[in-house]
């Protein structure tokens, strides 16, 4: 455990001796100070591109809402409208900047950079492709749980700071929302922890096969409910219809932002849209089989093999994001206190017996999957008759 | 247990920093091209369009802290439940899962004896408002 | 080099925080910068090896109790209640008065001094010796608690089932019959 993607890179000849020349050249050992270098681009590739994927989720998603609602969505700005987050982007950032006379100044600057950071902190044990992850922490997945519940306070911080009724009613319900629904998510991922053994990211990947019938969705029936605990909590988590009470739109005028203007909406709403990715991620990761290929493909020829293991960690991750999108635009939003009756009283009795089904089907079944169970033991006995 | 090196952690830190520095260099590049043209109505705070009227507080539902406390035991009780299902596989391994198994039902029905109570007892209905009339 | 780094940084934040806490004047300022010890604390805790309890840290510290405290200061009319009564005068008293500040004193001067007793026996026997390596600390955590601690793991169980059922009988609005 605890790779990175600095402990990949070291496997490949061309780097050692690049370390090694650098080295010669400063006259002390220049392995970490290339560890941060590697460690500084990688982290601005994965913060721009994440950036890029917070815009192009917007887009998507006008573009796809329009789809649902039989309409056009944007298609003047650019090929198909697809400059348009750019647009937005530009525009945002030329608005003026506005901090309510009545407000909190210095939680108002805080909230929206207390949820980039929290956001952004979670991209590090993102498990993107097996040498491509930024880090594999020993408590991965515990660690993603810890840094992303600061969020929640900087969207109660921004309803609060804004000092107008509307933001503080939104603030609370959003940080009560993301506290309640943590609780199903955290007793899903244990569940799926039971079965794998670990915490650290690539132990919970590598306990699954790339074929779907060795994802975690399908080893057995409680993780199979446990997938749609999970997928339903991170739509709450972060705030995404039906869940978005917090901003409801016709309720609240827009809930705990209603006086953010320009790039500091912009902030909120990009730490949203990376946050969606990084739960769908996180699904992909925990029960769809993450980045495994089927047949493991490409097994031998590093950048071949990474390259895949990527395109399959995207493609999963992207299809799950569809799937938030469709969902927003499809059921209505519910009530508050719907929400809290559906967290305490349907998903967290749920989480907790599919985590006592899990933990019975570890020690009787040893965690071998269904199909294990149904076809590999199968093939023992029918060889057995032979 | 393999050891490994602090340096794992970098990308957490650079993050941190990368993210803090992303939000206060946006609003810098923001702030030599905005236009900054003051006036009284657009500090006041939004009401649909109406004067802002009363203060911001307002008498919230004590339902709010309620869920926070029950939120917190239950994080805590995840915090000490994973490094015993991390480790469940391995002890299953070994052939003493059961011993595992059975702490884990103890655990588990304690806290679920503690929700169910308080599912009895109504602390996890929502109530509607705190202030409405009795129908 | 990483470690003198990240420990730098992380007491920075946790005694830049604690000093926040104590010196501002605004209650809900004063949770932000509560936020920003804590996190020092976790990041003290990964130079020390513990990962896991800094995890714990975040999760539980960070995660819950901060945004514990910011409802209840809320919920409690906090920082926005009237700030002067009809007289003029500042319903906020000063951190106190003379007899607070005398008793605050002394007490800080006993702490010091029982800190520094501590500290000092701990310099003067303190052996250089090689900093262990970093290992991974979940998996240690986990079998002492399965094996050698069962009886804290259910205790604690048992304790929070108590913290539970204390938290929701207390927070129980009065039934206004």
């Amino acid at each position: 455990m605890n790779d990175s993607i600095v402990s990949f890179l070291s496997e490949f000849a061309i780097y050692k001796a690049f370390v090694a020349s650098v080295s010669a050249k400063i006259g002390f050992d220049a392995t970490s100070l290339l560890t941060f270098v590697v460690f500084f681009i990688a982290v601005l590739l994965v913060v721009n591109v994440m950036a890029l994927i917070g815009g192009l989720g917007t887009y998507a998603e006008r573009k796809i809402s329009a789809d649902l609602q039989a309409r056009q969505g944007p298609n003047r700005v650019g090929p198909y409208g697809i400059l348009q987050f750019l647009a937005d982007g530009v525009k945002m950032i030329t608005k003026e900047d506005i901090i309510p006379r009545m407000s909190d100044k210095f939680l108002f600057i805080v909230a929206p950079l207390l949820c980039m950071v929290g956001v952004f902190a979670t991209l590090a044990v993102l498990p993107f492709a097996s040498g491509l992850m930024l880090t594999d922490l020993n408590i991965g997945v515990f660690y993603m749980l810890g840094v992303s519940s600061l969020v929640g306070v900087g969207i109660f911080l921004g309803g609060y700071a804004s000092n107008s009724k509307w933001s503080m009613l939104g603030g609370m319900r959003g940080a009560a929302q993301i506290i309640s629904y943590e609780i199903p998510v955290t007793l899903s991922i244990l569940a799926i922890v039971v079965l794998s053994g670990g915490l650290s990211m690539k132990t919970l990947v590598e306990g699954q096969l790339g074929v779907p019938w060795g994802w975690n969705i399908f080893h057995n029936p409680f993780t199979f409910i446990g997938f749609f605990v999970f997928f339903i909590g991170a739509l709450a988590e972060s705030n995404r219809a039906p869940f978005d009470l917090p901003e409801a739109e016709s309720e609240l005028v827009s809930g705990y932002h209603t006086e953010y203007t320009g790039m500091r909406f912009a902030f909120f709403a990009l730490a949203e849209y990376v946050e969606v990715f990084v739960l769908c991620g996180l699904a992909a990761a925990l029960f769809l089989g993450g980045y495994l290929v089927p047949f493991n493909l490409g097994k031998g020829l590093p950048l071949l093999e990474q390259f895949l293991q990527l395109g399959s960690f995207v493609t999963k991750t992207l299809l799950l994001y569809y799937v938030v999108i469709w969902v927003r635009w499809t059921l209505p939003r519910l009530r508050v206190d719907q929400l809290m009756t559906l967290c305490w009283k349907y998903l967290t009795p749920i989480a907790l017996f599919n985590l006592i089904g899990c933990s019975f089907w570890m020690y009787f079944f040893e965690g071998k999957s269904l199909w294990v169970l149904l076809f590999k033991s199968g093939a023992k006995v029918a060889a057995g008759h032979h | 247990m393999s050891s490994y090196n602090l340096d794992v952690y970098m990308p957490v830190a650079i993050l941190m920093i990368v993210a803090a520095l992303l939000v206060v260099g946006a609003l810098l590049v923001g702030h030599f091209i905005r236009p900054h043209n003051p006036t009284k109505l657009k500090y006041d705070a939004y009401e649909c369009g109406e004067a802002p009227e009363g203060s911001a507080w307002s008498h919230f539902n004590i339902r709010f802290y309620v869920v926070g406390l029950i939120f917190i035991i239950f994080d805590v009780e995840s915090a000490l439940m994973f490094p015993v299902a991390a480790v469940f596989k391995k002890m299953n391994e070994i052939g003493r899962g059961g011993l595992v198994l059975v702490e884990i039902l103890i655990f588990l029905s304690v806290l679920i004896s503690g929700i169910a109570y308080c599912w009895r007892k109504g602390d996890l209905d929502w109530v509607k408002s705190y202030q409405a009339p009795k129908e | 080099m990483f470690t003198n780094i990240l420990f730098l940084m992380s007491a920075v934040l946790t005694v830049g925080g604690a000093f926040a806490v104590i010196l501002t004047k605004n209650i809900m300022h004063a949770c932000v910068y509560l936020l920003s010890s804590l996190l020092g604390v976790a990041g003290l805790y990964v130079t020390l090896g513990a990962d896991f309890v800094a995890a714990t840290q975040l999760v539980v510290y960070v995660g819950g109790i901060v945004i514990l405290m910011v409802f209840a200061v809320l919920l409690t009319g906090g920082s926005d209640a009237q700030k002067e009564n009809k007289f003029g005068l500042s319903k906020i008293p000063l951190m106190g008065n003379n007899k607070t500040y005398t008793i605050a004193w002394i007490t800080a001067f006993v702490v010091f001094m029982t800190l520094i007793k501590i500290i000092s026996n701990i310099i003067k026997y303190y052996k250089e010796t090689e900093v262990s390596a970093y290992t991974a600390t979940v998996e240690k955590i986990g079998m002492l608690l399965v094996t050698d601690h069962v009886l804290a793991f259910e205790i604690s169980s048992v304790l929070l089932l108590g913290a539970l059922v204390g938290a929701a009988v207390i927070a129980r609005p009065r039934k206004r019959e």
